[in-house]
């Protein structure tokens, strides 16, 4: 085992949850220059601003809007969700999330109304195109980023960070690296604790960011909060982004079918709900 | 060299090499004892919930420096 090295971490708050970044041999200097760097892609993808990137092509329904190029790869990274997922995680379920009651940021408070009959909604890419430099959402949709923006954040901001590093925004995580000691960076996972070493990880759960009557997650096969008996999963896969997708369609398959889910496309995994289907 | 000598060399080439295979084959069996899947750790957690290790992970007993845990 090699001496440890120092490792550096900074904390803040974005996205409406906690996010730390570590790194081993970089100035603190840069991990601010990370924070900065997840405040301003944040800005361009919450719904919670009118003045976001998403807000705008939500509000324009119906008509092409000139995007970002930032903001064309997370539109394309959520109809990549979509294809790996066979549709469980669909991006495009706005309109039910507004339905259920949440309508703005739980920091401002928590949603009081509640969805009991739901409208499932199309697959993402019968409501969204995204061209060279342009999107639009059919009339009528909408299109909420969620976990998948942050773990595709994630991803991204651990290559700008430096080669031994982990990024961990809200629990999308990614880990690239050695590590302080040469051997992964330790993290913990339901109850133990992991070496993470080019590895993400997330979780998915609805035990945080629910309400009276309702939670975040929606089932795009009901358009209600989903009810599968699974009420949190986590996973370890190649990347933050992959481990977001995989560990959302896990919980939305419930417990009969997520174990054999997970064997195939994770590395490792955490279960916990009902199990009583 | 006349062409029968040729076709005679080529033929027994051909039963040679597929004898040899044969040979090769049935002498390195498939061990049928073999596991089809790579070992996992499997356990049922103290939170109450079923965690799995795949062998491309190590679990450790290092303290975490940060967690997957959802805020």
């Amino acid at each position: 085992m090699r001496p440890e090295s120092t490792v550096v971490a900074h904390d803040f708050l974005a996205m409406g949850t906690s996010c730390c970044l570590f790194a081993v041999d970089r100035p603190v200097s840069r991990l601010r220059a990370g924070e900065l760097w997840v405040r301003r892609l944040a800005a361009r993808l919450t719904r919670f601003s009118a003045d976001s990137e998403l807000s705008r092509l939500n509000a324009a329904a119906g008509e092409w809007m000139p995007i970002s190029a930032d903001f064309e790869a997370a539109l394309r990274a959520a109809l990549r969700a979509s294809e790996m997922s066979a549709g469980l995680v669909n991006a495009g379920v706005l309109p039910a999330l507004l339905a259920a009651g949440y309508t703005r940021s739980l920091a401002d408070g928590p949603p009081s109304a509640a969805l009991m009959q739901g409208q499932p909604p199309a697959r993402l890419p019968e409501v969204l195109d995204v061209g060279r430099r342009r999107a639009r959402v059919r009339p009528g949709a909408g299109i909420d980023l969620g976990g998948i923006a942050k773990g595709w954040m994630a991803d991204r901001l651990c290559e700008l960070i430096g080669p031994n590093a982990v990024v961990n925004l809200g629990g999308d995580l990614r880990a690239v690296g050695g590590g302080p000691r040469g051997q992964g960076w330790p993290v913990r996972m339901g109850d133990v604790t992991l070496m993470l070493r080019g590895h993400g990880a997330a979780t998915s759960s609805v035990r945080r960011r629910r309400w009276a009557g309702g939670h975040h997650l929606i089932d795009p096969r009901t358009g209600l909060p989903a009810e599968t008996g699974l009420e949190e999963v986590s996973v370890v896969a190649a990347g933050g982004f992959e481990a977001e997708v995989v560990a959302k369609t896990a919980l939305l398959l419930g417990p009969n079918l997520a174990p054999a889910y997970c064997a195939a496309h994770a590395m490792a995994w955490w279960l916990d709900g009902r199990h009583d289907g | 060299m006349r062409p029968g000598i040729l076709k005679i060399a080529a033929t027994l080439l051909t039963l040679g090499s597929t004898a040899a295979s044969a040979v090769f084959v049935t002498s390195h069996l498939k061990n049928a004892t073999a596991p089809l899947q790579p070992p996992v750790l499997t356990s049922t957690s103290t939170l109450g919930g079923t965690v799995v290790v795949g062998p491309s992970v190590q679990p450790t007993s290092q303290d975490p420096i940060t967690s997957t845990y959802a805020s």
